[in-house]
């Protein structure tokens, strides 16, 4: 039992009385991946965040053994859009990390550090919401739709980074509508 | 549901009865008021109003606390559907108590300590149904608006007391349940009476709106559908 | 401590939102002797009613955004789901609101009494009352903005007003005790109770509340 993250156990939702989705059930161990699959509006974000335990579900129950040692990144960025991007990482409490400058290059951020986040591009955000996952150090990964706006190579750079993340026995659950090299599982909900 | 449909209409009506005896005997079958005149009749609604609006009120906290503790979705149909009749009952008592000021007083305005919270308690009524309508999505929308009863159950007493303390001109209640009342028999009969009518009528329109409410909100559900 | 500064980090960038209100209030102060006619005792008459109400406003516009941002950008989320109690971090940002909004008031308050009044122990009693009161009336505003969190701030206002009744009667009596040299230590110790209580119970009821609307 030890070696398990979360538990899920025929989990529904509903908003207003219409169904999102129902009798969903999986687990996740160390070290293993979840891709969650599903068309647009099935309530895929939805899920991420009933697993985070930001929304509750109408029935079924989730069990985590990761209390609040959860990394995330949804569609909302959480940067601060009037803030320089070095203003931001001191924001998300990154400014001293060990690999900040390996990431800031690999990612092609340093030279940006003083510009504000409104004057990026879009590919430009999702890469500095990014350093969140790459340099937080949680036990599980949670993403929602974490390759839409970069392009291969920076998608590349994420997905060896999740596969390594896999042998560090770390759980990773993403939402992908987009393909890519990442040891999973699928789950697939309608 | 069958018998709460008769049940309601049995309330409504031996309510309206109850209610329009009492208006009949208290408005053609009493004495004067040695000071007041007729003007004090209006009691037969102002004082009904204002008793229940504070009334509805409490019960609308009661059941947001039910709703927020054991999650009983009913409760929350229940706030939802006290909250606009909380509201006009309040406008009741608010305007007959300005009807009944008017020569009275003199003036149908008084900045003092009960109309002072009575209107606040509208103003509260009216932000609780604001907030409610301001949310698409219905649980969301019934979670604040539980907590913002709640908030307000708590805040209605201090108001309530530091308006008293700020000044005070209204004469002080008449019928207390300890005290001898203060009030002739032959007015106090018609008064309890329409009290009693009142809160009938209210009680049914309260479920007629609970009854809007679940239909509303269950609308999927197969026994509404067979119901229907 | 580490939170304390990465709020003030956000505010340094963001003038508009601490500036403004105190902006408010001082334009308030300004414009009343222009609405009355001037000599001493008629500004006296009226000068502390304003100068509560200006408090109230001013607290208003101070909260007017305090999570709007927070919410659309998804801050909030983050905030849930990370290691600190999120009661805490609302405890805290309204604390530094009323660090950054709440103290200058109270001062510039002091400032106007001490103007108007020409009496400074009067207004520098004013100073610990106008403190107070500001602490109160964010704590209430922001309770009402967390429950109208985006859907405009005139809601929340009108949420929140009539629960900052009690305080405002509180200040005028204390105001009269002051001027008639009656025992106001009474008032104090009052609003000082009263906001122990508030700013340990709002943070936790906003918390819950938002919650609610991150669901």
């Amino acid at each position: 039992m030890h070696d398990i993250l979360i538990i899920a156990d025929n989990l529904s939702y509903k908003i207003n009385e219409n169904r999102l989705f129902s009798g969903i059930s999986f687990s996740l161990k160390k070290g293993e991946c979840l891709h969650i699959k599903g068309s647009n509006g099935s309530g895929k974000s939805t899920l991420l965040r009933i697993i985070l335990g930001i929304t509750s579900p109408t029935k079924g129950e989730i069990k985590t053994y990761v209390k609040k040692n959860i990394t995330y990144l949804g569609h909302k960025n959480a940067l601060k859009s009037y803030l320089s991007v070095e203003d931001n990482i001191t924001l998300m409490g990154l400014s001293n990390h060990k690999d900040l400058k390996e990431y800031l290059e690999k990612l092609s951020l340093k030279e940006l550090l003083d510009i504000k986040v409104a004057n990026l591009s879009y590919g430009q955000q999702k890469k500095l919401a990014l350093l969140r996952i790459f340099l937080g150090n949680t036990n599980l990964i949670v993403l929602d739709e974490p390759f839409v706006g970069l392009d291969i190579e920076n998608q590349n750079i994420l997905s060896n980074f999740l596969n390594k993340q896999l042998q560090k026995e770390r759980g990773i659950i993403f939402t992908s509508h987009i393909n890519c090299d990442v040891d999973s599982k699928t789950l697939k909900i309608d | 549901m069958f018998q709460v449909e008769r049940a309601y209409k049995f309330i409504l009506y031996s309510s309206l009865i109850i209610y329009i005896v009492s208006l009949i005997w208290g408005l053609l079958f009493t004495q004067e008021d040695f000071v007041q005149g007729n003007s004090y009749r209006i009691i037969y609604l102002h004082v009904p109003a204002s008793f229940l609006s504070q009334s509805l009120y409490i019960s609308m906290a009661v059941a947001s606390f039910v709703y927020i503790v054991w999650r009983v979705k009913l409760a929350a149909y229940l706030v939802i559907s006290i909250a606009p009749i909380g509201a006009l009952t309040t406008f009741i008592a608010l305007t007959s108590g300005s009807i009944w000021g008017i020569p009275t007083w003199g003036t149908w305005w008084q900045w003092d300590a009960r109309i002072t919270s009575t209107l606040i308690l509208f103003i509260m009524y009216l932000g609780l149904i604001s907030l409610h309508s301001s949310f698409s999505n219905y649980e969301k929308a019934d979670k604040l608006l539980s907590w913002l009863a709640i908030v307000g159950a708590i805040n209605i007493p201090i108001i309530k007391k530091s308006v008293d303390w700020w000044s005070t001109l209204h004469q002080s209640a008449s019928i207390t349940l300890t005290d001898k009342p203060s009030i002739d028999p032959s007015m106090l009969y018609p008064l309890i009476g329409s009290m009693i009518g009142f809160f009938g009528i209210i009680i049914s329109l309260v479920i007629i709106s609970s009854k809007y409410q679940i239909f509303l909100r269950e609308k999927n559900k197969s026994w509404i559908k067979e119901y229907v | 401590m580490k939170y304390l500064r990465l709020e003030v980090l956000k505010l340094r960038k963001k003038t508009r939102s601490w500036l403004g209100p105190i902006l408010v209030f001082w334009l308030i102060m300004l414009a009343y002797p222009l609405t009355i006619e001037v000599s001493p005792k008629n500004l006296e008459i009226g000068f502390f009613s304003v100068l509560w109400i200006a408090i109230l406003l001013s607290m208003m516009f101070a909260t007017e955004d305090i999570f709007t941002e927070d919410y659309n950008d998804g801050y909030l989320e983050q905030s849930l789901i990370s290691e600190t109690s999120f009661s805490y971090l609302v405890g805290l940002r309204v604390l530094i609101h009323w660090l950054l909004i709440g103290i200058p008031i109270s001062l510039l308050g002091f400032v106007f009494s001490l103007g108007t009044t020409e009496n400074l122990s009067l207004s520098l009693l004013i100073l610990p009352f106008a403190m107070m009161s500001s602490y109160i009336f964010l704590n209430l505003f922001v309770l009402g903005n967390s429950l109208s969190l985006n859907k405009g701030s005139v809601l929340g206002a009108i949420i929140t007003l009539p629960m900052a009744l009690p305080v405002l009667i509180v200040l005028g009596k204390s105001i009269t005790a002051i001027q008639l040299e009656i025992n106001y230590s009474g008032f104090i110790f009052l609003l000082l109770g009263s906001l122990s209580i508030i700013i340990v119970t709002i943070p936790i009821v906003v918390s819950f509340i938002i919650k609610a609307h991150l669901e």
